[in-house]
């Protein structure tokens, strides 16, 4: 498993990937700005292929600071086939709410919260995600379609991640953004998991992706 | 035939494709001497080394960011011609770009026209001002 690993996608080939996941998620901070006033402070993006097996702990690993958990997620298919999932620390769906809402009419008084922070949940989530996984696509000149996105709200982190994402004997490659709101104490964090089976069209198309600036 | 202003170029990046394709919209044949680094802090540093004629900054890079760094430079010569090299196209990001007086922003990934483009700009304010 350890050769598969390395011969599934080489350094330049990460290098190509971090440098596309940049400028999607770069994109679709662009595009949440405009929904909402808000300024997301980007880092950079991380790479990594590894065993679908090892995924769960993986991602568990990276929110370990957060008890508890709001997640979105969405699968894409398209020659670029995987699962988006956004997690953000449980709460902040309402901390959202407040500053959608500046402007309507709509209080937390007359609507059930959980709801409401499930449709803010949705909302955002639609944003980054689908912009993000559609200028990743767009750049390696694929167009996605998505299946409609599932949200967990107000989860244990230990339990959110937990099933099975793919064949657990497949290989996955990882597109993980770190993000923060500026001025508000919050922050989130964007997987991208391209799947097995996208992998060999990912690296070819990553090698054209580079080629039009040869 | 006239004589370029710009000499030396130095493009700070953390991502050695963007540097790639970066340079890849350079003109091949102007003879720039091209000097690169990973990151806000390398920045700083080899700009004092080497003063460049135009600096190609992002702004996502670890150690020190691009704002910071373009801050730091600033203090050491406020006339730094200083084009921001970007996938962050927030509002935000560029009021606060514009803060800093950077000459330019470009949008990541660049095209050929677009880095022409600036250079040019970057050619006639040099000219204008000398």
């Amino acid at each position: 498993m350890e050769d598969q690993l390395e011969q599934s996608i080489t350094d330049e080939e990460m290098d190509i990937l971090q440098e596309v996941m940049n400028i999607a998620f770069g994109s679709a901070a662009a595009d949440l700005a405009e929904v909402i006033d808000i300024y997301v402070v980007l880092s950079v993006p991380t790479i990594k292929v590894m065993k679908t097996l090892d995924l769960p702990e993986y991602i568990r690993s990276a929110v370990k600071e957060y008890d508890r958990l709001s997640i979105v997620e969405q699968n894409f298919m398209a020659k670029f086939k995987g699962l988006a999932i956004l997690i953000f620390p449980s709460g902040i769906g309402r901390a959202l709410i407040a500053m959608l809402d500046k402007d309507s009419e709509s209080t937390l008084e007359s609507d059930p919260v959980e709801a409401l922070e499930r449709e803010t949940l949705l909302e955002v989530g639609n944003i980054l995600v689908g912009a993000c996984v559609s200028k990743v696509a767009e750049l390696l000149g694929d167009a996605v379609i998505y299946a409609p996105p599932r949200v967990i709200v107000e989860d244990l982190a230990q339990d959110s991640i937990s099933r099975d994402l793919f064949d657990p004997d497949k290989l996955a490659v990882t597109m993980q953004t770190v993000f923060h709101f500026d001025g508000e104490d919050m922050s989130g964090l964007l997987f991208l998991i391209c799947s097995n089976e996208s992998i060999g069209w990912l690296r070819q198309a990553l090698h054209e992706f580079l080629k039009q600036f040869e | 035939m006239t004589t370029s202003m710009i000499r030396k170029i130095l493009i700070a990046d953390d991502s050695p494709i963007a540097r790639k394709i970066l340079k890849s919209c350079l003109p091949q044949d102007a003879g720039y001497e091209l000097h690169e680094v990973g990151d806000g802090l390398a920045a700083v540093q080899k700009y004092k080394e080497i003063q460049p004629d135009v600096t190609f900054m992002d702004l996502t890079m670890p150690v020190m960011d691009g704002l910071g760094a373009i801050a730091k430079i600033r203090e050491f010569d406020q006339k730094a011609l200083i084009v921001v090299f970007t996938a962050d196209i927030q509002k935000k990001t560029m009021e606060k770009v514009i803060d800093l007086e950077a000459f330019m922003m470009l949008k990541k990934p660049p095209s050929k026209e677009a880095v022409n483009s600036a250079l040019a700009r970057v050619e006639k304010h040099l000219k204008e001002s000398r």
